[in-house]
């Protein structure tokens, strides 16, 4: 068929470029990393190109300077865990606060929840530092909060907030809260309201309306909201690093760390291929429970 | 006595409340840092009266004057260059089945947005750092390359979203009529595709210009945008200046997101 | 018959061989088109008709070039056309949804073909006036698509399709849109058009009626294939299959045993014993067990002892005529229409037993 051999090469041809600049500048580096992940690290950063799986056993455990013996790295796996910890409580904060607001706005007159919606998005489209920036000057010790309170009288000295992990998860919220409204939004527009109706008029109370109508209905913008939460949440840089202030690091700063001058550059790339494959059964979950859905639609 | 009210079956008791919150949450931060940007005081909490003092000061910083022209310059170039081949990419992936390869292409289109920055930032730095070694070269194309491909999924999407909305059997119509596939393009298909162009663009431009983390590992020694800079100053006792700076880049970006909203809407009048 | 061609010495405009068109592959693959061999004739109106899904749009868009055939070959005037893209075929479109370009004037959109092919601009002018006559829009030549109605907009798409005068003009579903009343008009005007440029038209419809009036010959499609080809009356008299006598009008269906045959007519026994002659398709049964088809206005109501009897089970009143349903001994129902006269009394009751009839030959031998 010459003209299926026509569009597969027009086809081609178009995507080259976008894929030329994507293999240059995304996907080729990530398998560099990977390559990185399994040599040994060079005395003032950088590599030595001899094969090694130590950075992997870094990642868990260490090696005693002194004699030999193997621990747990402990300093890895807090990290580990307060990344986890923190990125879960942001999800389920986001999804407190954001799931009432999705269905407030799902439920305003059709001409206004465009206008409702952008401003949900609006913030999330402006710069991610400016944003953590400004959670910061309310927070610190002389900031609105804290000078407010004691110009009132209510507290002698500052509440220390800010360097705290209260601060990254509150920075992580506010700046990731968009990102559960905008899918729950979605299914809530799509929702039929008759069928609240239905309910209500075989005897639901409201609470049993919510429970057992609205959010089995919109369970897949729930799932989606709380992925697209939690996974930039677990592999934040600027916002830990903002309000944490190197005391409340995170997956992201720990691999930062890595590559500075004399660090371990294939531990921060052993750190980032974790990370990512975290991510990526996070992803995964994602996509399989998105399609299981679409599957009992048809 | 009071009528009592409809029962309205939307109501959800204390959701509105909470939602009114969440806004107030959204937006207080952010008033709360341009209000403070006008303040004639050093202070960010006490006010001291209104004054422009906090942007004559960072429009006379030198450095904020480089760090705003090399944003300027990587953002322009960077949405340029993601939105051409964006454009070449949803042309040739939309309205199309499946064919060979395509769950690779889109896995690399997306990467950007599904893997996490820091990642991709210390990936950079690896790789750009054998890349300087071998070459010698340490401009400014690095970071042009680099922000282009995280921009391209954001340029992408609003371009494929209006290809797949758009009637197919325009083209074929144009196509019908003699119109050989160049000619179809730039006379039928271009010019519908227009709003979905410029929407990418501006995307990508907002997206390239609030840059941080990649910025910061994949830049050479010098080369700050006004993000890295800032993050730089946030070390140090903070002024006014910084929310004034601040105040410029929310203005552009939110002014590019509403046009950018609206373009979006153009399409479905 | 204009350039002095008799019908079967006519020139041949499209030659359709052995075409075939399976969408995908493996276990979802999905066969459109089954071994289509078609002529269509210069200067002919000539329709594809066929359900949704009957194969009928991928035939037309297989001639138009969005379609690329599996298999088979396709000639305009003996030139294999499946090889150019369908901006070098010779033929143009009128799409279902009218496809106008919306950031265009109406006389853009008409003048877009010329304009693509290079056409001078001055030539270009004349042709758009030209059409917009034809078409009866000279007045909203610079109106956007957008601000004019359905009717005109449909206006428009055939003159743009018209204006580079193709050799032949496809049709898919164009009246579809409309409602009752301008459907009407449109073909009729759509039949001016043809007899007035003499460009040939393949013509795409699912609707029986619009099938009937408008074409010069019609084929009728199923399940990707092509079951009858032959001119309106030829079709609607002679159904060759039980889904074309049964898609194209109504009908009743009968059992019956093949006696003897000749030519083209059979006898046939009734399950009543009686026997009658019926017209048989082309390689059809030429014994045995088969079914018969009989429009319902060429059957008569009768006193008991008919080709057929039975009990009247239900009258069902009109407006311009009247239908029996008689159940027959076998237990199937057999409708009969019977054209209403003015002031006359209704001479039957339901429940009483009646005789159909029906002449010689106006019964149809079915190939299934």
């Amino acid at each position: 068929m010459p003209n299926g051999v026509r569009t597969a090469r027009r086809r081609w041809l178009l995507l080259t470029p976008a894929l030329v600049i994507l293999l240059f500048a995304a996907t080729g580096p990530l398998l560099i990393v990977l390559v990185y992940s399994f040599l040994t690290p060079g005395d003032y950063g950088g590599v030595v190109w001899t094969f090694s799986t130590d950075a992997w056993f870094n990642v868990v455990v260490e090696r005693d300077f002194f004699d030999d013996t193997l621990s747990f790295a402990d300093a890895h796996l807090s990290i580990f865990w307060r990344s986890v910890k923190l990125s879960l409580v942001t999800t389920l904060v986001a999804f407190i606060v954001g799931f009432p607001t999705a269905y407030f706005i799902a439920t305003r007159p059709r001409e206004t929840r465009d206008m409702w919606m952008l401003l949900i998005m609006v913030p999330f489209w402006t710069n991610l530092l400016i944003r953590t920036f400004a959670v910061m000057e309310i927070i610190r010790n002389e900031g609105v909060i804290n000078t407010g309170l004691i110009q009132l009288g209510i507290i002698d000295a500052p509440i220390q907030m800010l360097f705290t992990e209260f601060a990254v998860t509150l920075g992580m919220v506010y700046v990731y809260l968009p990102l559960m409204v905008l899918p729950i939004y979605a299914s809530m527009e799509r929702m039929d309201f008759s069928l609240i109706e239905a309910g209500y008029d075989l005897y639901a109370s409201r609470w049993r309306i919510l429970r057992k109508v609205i959010f089995p209905l919109v369970k897949p913008g729930v799932v989606a909201g709380s992925i697209l939460v939690f996974v930039p949440a677990l592999g934040a840089y600027v916002t830990p690093r903002v309000l944490g202030g190197g005391k409340q690091l995170m997956l992201g700063n720990l691999i930062e760390l890595q590559f500075g001058q004399g660090r371990n550059w294939p531990l921060g790339a052993a750190l980032s291929i974790s990370l990512l494959a975290i991510v990526m059964v996070a992803l995964f979950v994602y996509v399989r429970s998105a399609g299981t859905q679409e599957g009992r639609h048809d | 006595m009071t009528k009592p009210r409809a029962f309205d079956v939307r109501r959800q008791s204390g959701f509105a409340f909470v939602a009114l919150c969440c806004f107030v949450l959204l937006y207080l931060p952010i008033i709360l840092l341009v209000v403070f940007s006008f303040n004639a005081g050093q202070s960010i909490a006490i006010w001291e009266g209104f004054s422009w003092r906090w942007y004559v000061s960072a429009w006379q910083n030198e450095k904020v004057q480089d760090a705003t022209v090399l944003s300027l310059i990587i953002a322009t170039c960077a949405s340029l260059v993601a939105t051409s081949v964006a454009v070449m990419a949803a042309l040739a992936t939309t309205r199309t089945g499946t064919f060979r390869g395509s769950a690779l292409v889109f896995g690399m289109i997306n990467q950007p947005l599904m893997i996490p920055e820091i990642v991709t930032a210390v990936a950079l730095l690896i790789f750009f750092a054998m890349v300087k070694v071998a070459t010698g070269y340490t401009g400014l194309w690095y970071l042009i390359i680099a922000h282009s491909a995280f921009c391209i999924p954001f340029a992408y999407m609003p371009i494929r979203a209006r290809l797949q909305g758009m009637d197919l059997s325009l083209e074929q119509a144009a196509a019908d009529l003699y119109g050989t596939p160049w000619r179809v393009f730039r006379m039928v298909t271009l010019p519908q595709l227009w709003p979905g162009v410029l929407a990418g663009a501006m995307l990508a431009f907002v997206i390239s210009l609030d840059n941080v983390i990649i910025t910061e590992f994949a830049k050479s020694a010098g080369q700050d945008t006004l993000p890295t800079y800032m993050l730089g100053q946030l070390r140090r006792v903070v002024t006014p200046e910084i929310n004034a700076i601040s105040t410029v880049l929310l203005a552009i970006s939110v002014a590019l997101v509403v046009a950018f909203y609206l373009l979006s809407k153009s399409k479905k009048q | 018959m204009p350039r002095g061609e008799s019908s079967d010495g006519a020139r041949r405009m499209i030659n359709i061989v052995a075409l075939s068109k399976t969408f995908g592959s493996g276990a979802t693959a999905f066969t459109a088109l089954t071994d289509i061999n078609i002529t269509i004739r210069e200067n002919e109106f000539f329709t594809l008709l066929g359900p949704s899904g009957c194969g009928k749009t991928t035939l037309l868009r297989s001639i138009a070039g969005f379609v690329d055939p599996s298999s088979g070959s396709l000639t305009i005037h003996g030139d294999d056309i499946l090889s150019k893209p369908p901006y070098a075929r010779p033929v143009n479109t009128v799409f279902q949804n009218y496809a106008l370009f919306p950031h265009m004037t109406v006389a853009e959109n008409i003048g877009f073909g010329l304009e693509m092919l290079d056409r001078p601009k001055s030539e270009i002018r004349s042709v758009v006036g030209e059409m917009l006559e034809l078409v009866q829009m000279t007045e909203m030549a610079d109106r956007m698509t957008s601000q004019i109605s359905g009717g005109q907009q449909q206006r428009v798409a055939l003159a743009r399709a018209l204006a580079p005068k193709p050799e032949v003009l496809l049709l898919d579903e164009p009246l579809s849109a409309l409602d009752f009343k301008l459907r009407k008009e449109m073909q009729i005007e759509l039949k001016r058009l043809q007899s007035e440029t003499g460009i040939t038209f393949v013509f795409v419809t699912h609707d029986q009626e619009e099938a009937l009036t408008m074409s010069d010959r019609i084929a009728v499609m199923n399940k990707g294939r092509i079951l009858q080809v032959g001119g309106p009356k030829d079709i609607y008299d002679h159904p060759a299959e039980r889904f074309v006598a049964d898609f194209i009008g109504d009908t009743n269906f009968v059992t019956a045993e093949i006696q003897s045959l000749e030519g083209d007519t059979a006898l046939v026994r009734l399950p009543s014993g009686r026997q009658i002659a019926a017209r048989s398709a082309p390689d059809g049964a030429v014994s045995g067990p088969v079914t018969i088809a009989v429009r319902p206005e060429h059957a008569t109501l009768e006193a008991q002892g008919a080709l057929l009897d039975g009990l009247l089970k239900n009258i069902v009143y009109f407006g311009t005529d009247t239908h029996y349903h008689v159940m027959t001994q076998d237990g199937s129902t057999f409708v009969i229409r019977r054209q209403n006269q003015p002031d006359a009394a209704e001479d039957h009751k339901v429940g009483e037993q009646v005789g159909i009839s029906f002449n010689p030959g106006v019964a149809q031998v079915l190939r299934d």
